[in-house]
């Protein structure tokens, strides 16, 4: 039993350790879900820096068409950061196919490497003179000082203003592909499903209310209503008198209403409103695709 | 019953030409031509930066000017060997590959030397333009191993059977890889 729990405990600790890399086990999480181009296995970066990360280039995808994969990780097999990407690119052919514009950015820590390998289609927007520079000057400083959050923001702002000055790159037509209008219809439906449920269960509450016991129709009417407060307690009891339009059978209905939550209706409606718009949300972001963009091998990288 | 017989040989061997064979020899070819010129186009692309690099050296290293000529001169001489790949020789393409493999090395010396000049090295013009051999020495690797690629595939297809006869037939000939060279398919050694 201690054995096992020794064997168990070690196994943990080299799970844990920082693993090696390769082009075949890197994470790719865009591929669950396409707004995150960060791979970030090590946690080496901050998860505002990844957010701002995604974010921005999500908005270079959509405006541009260009896919990005920025890895940023402990090590790399062989420690030949442009081998890394070349082989990354080939295996999942990143950027569309019509544009080559793919785009890699690389960074070991633990190897002190990094490169910025760019697609055939964005050789001229990104030439390897001006990858350099971009190194040289955004993210070479912050590398020195062990601020990696700072060197990949840097980094991925100058990248987009070479990207965004260039207009012959076309957007990407991705967001409003198939799969999402299909993702759409069906996010409107269970939105228009959820309201709908909301109004029943309102009439029949109001059917419920209107049922007179006394002669079995539904012609219960509200004649008379008036509230109480207990400030102490926080209620609000409603007094509601019906009375039946066919039999004048009356009784009276009270209820209480907390005055901090508001209407008891009002909140189960926010709350059922609140779901679909989470499960929609989760809709939205599903897995992305790679488009077969190729690499000639442009770019630049460096060591430091 | 002759015409008929000879009727049938010409529909079967229409068939075998279009369906496949011939076909398919010939866009194998093209995208042999096709790589080929991307290995040109990089090759130029290297040979166009040189001129502007041993520049920016010069100005800092003048008295390397052994070094620099070297590189100048496997450049001249490298730039002046064209090869048409659709008839190109196993020995044309060694030659081809020879006079690029000088300016590699040529190369690799002048980016040696550098490493004594810290002025030139912290210079923006020279890192960049340092950056850009480096890329264009991927891309060469990168479009060298396509064209392999593509002369494997147009190999394997002239050399099976029945293609082969066709091959013949038609002067379908075998095309010369590159071969693996110690040192020139890798790009020189940089450090920063």
């Amino acid at each position: 039993m201690r054995l096992r729990l020794i064997i168990l405990g070690i196994l943990y600790v080299a799970a844990l350790r920082a693993a090696t890399y390769s082009p075949d086990n890197l994470p790719i999480p865009y591929l669950q879900d396409k707004t995150q181009y960060v791979s970030n296995p090590d946690g080496i970066l901050s998860q505002e820096a990844v957010d701002s990360l995604n974010l921005w280039l999500g908005q270079m995808e959509v405006a541009h068409g260009v896919q990005t994969i920025l890895a940023v990780v402990e090590r790399i097999e062989g420690g030949d950061t442009y081998e890394f990407c070349m082989a990354l690119g080939r295996k999942y052919g990143i950027g569309s196919k019509q544009q080559n514009t793919g785009l890699i950015i690389l960074l070991s820590t633990g190897d002190r490497a990094y490169y910025i390998l760019t697609g055939r289609g964005l050789e001229g927007t990104l030439p390897d003179a001006i990858c350099k520079r971009i190194e040289n000057h955004q993210m070479l400083p912050a590398l020195r000082e062990g601020d990696w959050d700072e060197a990949m923001l840097n980094t991925v702002r100058a990248i987009t203003r070479y990207v965004d000055g260039d207009d012959s790159l076309v957007g990407s037509t991705d967001f409003d592909d198939t799969d999402d209008t299909v993702a759409l219809i069906v996010f409107i439906g269970c939105m228009a499903f959820g309201i709908g449920l909301i109004f029943f269960a309102i009439w029949l509450d109001n059917r419920k209310k209107s049922y007179c016991p006394s002669c079995r129709q539904h012609k219960m009417k509200k004649i008379s209503s008036y509230t109480t407060k207990n400030k102490r307690l926080g209620i609000k009891t409603h007094h509601d008198t019906y009375r039946c339009s066919n039999c004048l059978f009356t009784k009276e209905l009270h209820w209480d209403e907390d005055l901090h939550s508001g209407n008891g209706a009002a909140a189960a409606g926010g709350a059922l409103g609140g779901s679909f718009f989470g499960g929609g949300g989760h809709s939205f972001g599903g897995g992305g695709h790679f488009g077969g963009g190729s690499f000639g091998g442009g770019g630049a990288g460096g060591r430091f | 019953m002759k015409t008929l017989k000879s009727m049938m040989v010409a529909i079967l061997a229409t068939m075998a030409l279009t369906s496949c064979t011939y076909n398919k020899l010939v866009e194998q070819e093209e995208v042999v031509a096709q790589k080929w010129a991307d290995v040109q186009t990089q090759y130029q692309r290297r040979a166009d930066l040189i001129p502007n690099l041993v520049n920016t050296v010069k100005g800092y290293a003048a008295h390397e000017s052994e070094t620099l000529e070297a590189v100048v001169a496997a450049r001249t001489k490298a730039t002046q060997i064209t090869i048409d790949p659709a008839n190109a020789t196993p020995e044309q393409i060694a030659a081809y590959q020879a006079a690029q493999g000088e300016v590699s090395q040529a190369l690799g010396r002048l980016l040696a030397i550098t490493e004594a000049y810290p002025d030139l090295k912290a210079n923006e013009q020279f890192s960049e333009l340092q950056a850009q051999l480096e890329g264009t020495e991927n891309r060469i690797a990168e479009a060298r191993r396509l064209y392999n690629e593509a002369v494997q595939t147009y190999n394997v297809s002239v050399r099976k059977f029945p293609n082969n006869i066709w091959a013949m037939i038609f002067g379908f000939d075998k095309k010369t890889p590159f071969a693996a060279e110690a040192g020139a398919e890798k790009a020189p050694e940089v450090t920063f």
